[in-house]
């Protein structure tokens, strides 16, 4: 019995497909065989008219070489043949996965059909709805909770965020004062002379730049308190 | 019929009698075992007739002048068939078939080939799988097409291959 089950199920797995497959394929293997057998006797038929011409035999050796020439002539409609089925072969195998791959395109399109059934037009509408109902409430309880502060600590609030802000200015970058103090303070004459700086001694520039440093420095703590 | 390298037994007369004494006698087996399957699979055979099994070189050492009776032979395939590397053909227990591989191992051989070739769900003739080109390189070519029926069959249990009867011949697909 169990014998019998197992033999009738595995059966449905072949499909006709597959025998049309198998059969092509093995009128193949017999055309293979076939070209063997032919290849066989030609060069049995060579060998033989070589040795007939050796004997003098010319008129055998002509007889057998023409016999040599239809079957090579056999050989190559074979061949040709050899190249349909095959040809064919492959076509219906390519078949066989062209429709699987179709199989597998329908069994997608229904999968996302399904998923997409879920959500219909009127549901997202709900749903962005009540997402920005949501977003609103949030921003009125932002309001709400931001109104707990008067106009007065705003403005406190507000002021000491710039006095944050200028100090850390001063802190990270004091050199932009620097420009300003010049320009006012060098006369002209300063102005001339300094693009000759550079060909003087490097000691004498730098112990001028630090006097001109010193001078916003102190200005900076003046103003920081 | 290509040589191989013959054990030292092979030149031993008593190795061509079967020995009474037990232990000698499982180790003389064993030693036949080994032999058999080299000789099969170096000369590419399959099957074995009793009958006419002294005129080959396995069981007829001519340059000692010894041969290893039909008796003898019937044990050591009967030993071979313990190990699943042997089964006889008909019920005289004349007619056997050898397998260098056992049929699982060669059915796990061609389904490893099967699936690293890109032939799982494809048909093929047994001619294309044991002549084809495509396993020119494969230890199962050539191999005998009774030999192969069976170890398709092991696949076929395994649910992994089908055979398909086709006029005198026969296909496989492989899953």
């Amino acid at each position: 019995m169990g014998a019998l089950f197992g033999k009738q199920k595995p059966k449905s797995r072949v499909t006709d497909h597959d025998r049309a497959i198998l059969q092509l394929k093995q009128q193949r293997d017999k055309l293979k065989v076939y070209q063997k057998r032919i290849q066989g006797t030609l060069e049995k038929d060579t060998e033989l008219a070589r040795k007939l011409l050796r004997d003098g035999k010319k008129d055998r050796a002509r007889l057998i070489l023409r016999k040599k020439k239809y079957q090579e002539q056999l050989l190559s409609t074979t061949d040709n043949q050899l190249e349909n089925l095959e040809k064919l072969t492959q076509d219906l195998e390519f078949a066989g996965i062209e429709a699987q791959v179709i199989n597998g395109l329908k069994v997608g399109s229904e999968a996302l059909k399904k998923a997409n059934a879920v959500f219909s037009i009127d549901e997202i509408e709900r749903i962005m709805d009540e997402t920005r109902e949501g977003v609103e409430k949030q921003q009125e309880i932002d309001e709400m909770l931001s109104g707990v502060l008067s106009d007065q600590d705003e403005e406190d609030v507000l002021a000491e965020l710039d006095d944050i802000i200028k100090e850390q200015k001063k802190e990270t970058e004091p050199s932009p004062a620097v420009p300003d103090e010049e320009m006012d303070e060098l006369p002209d004459e300063e102005m001339e002379e300094l693009p000759d700086v550079p060909s003087e001694e490097p000691q004498e520039s730098t112990a001028a730049k630090k006097e001109r440093n010193k001078q916003p420095k102190e200005k900076v703590a003046i103003a920081a308190s | 019929m290509s040589e191989i390298e013959w054990p030292w037994q092979y030149s031993f007369p008593p190795f061509f009698t079967i020995q009474p004494h037990a232990e000698t006698k499982a180790r003389q087996l064993k030693a036949w075992h080994t032999l058999v399957l080299n000789y099969f699979k170096a000369n590419n055979l399959s099957s074995l007739d009793i009958r006419e099994a002294h005129q080959s070189s396995l069981f007829n050492n001519s340059s000692i002048d010894r041969k290893l009776p039909p008796e003898g032979i019937l044990l050591v395939l009967e030993d071979l068939q313990k190990s699943g590397n042997a089964t006889p053909l008909d019920k005289t227990r004349n007619r056997w078939l050898v397998y260098w591989h056992t049929l699982e191992e060669w059915a796990a051989i061609i389904y490893s080939w099967a699936q690293a070739n890109g032939f799982l769900n494809t048909v093929c003739t047994f001619f294309e799988l044991v002549s084809g080109d495509d396993t020119n390189e494969q230890e199962f070519h050539g191999l005998d097409e009774e030999v192969l029926l069976r170890a398709i069959q092991v696949l076929e249990t395994q649910k992994k291959a089908e055979v398909i009867p086709i006029d005198d011949s026969h296909g496989v697909k492989f899953f």
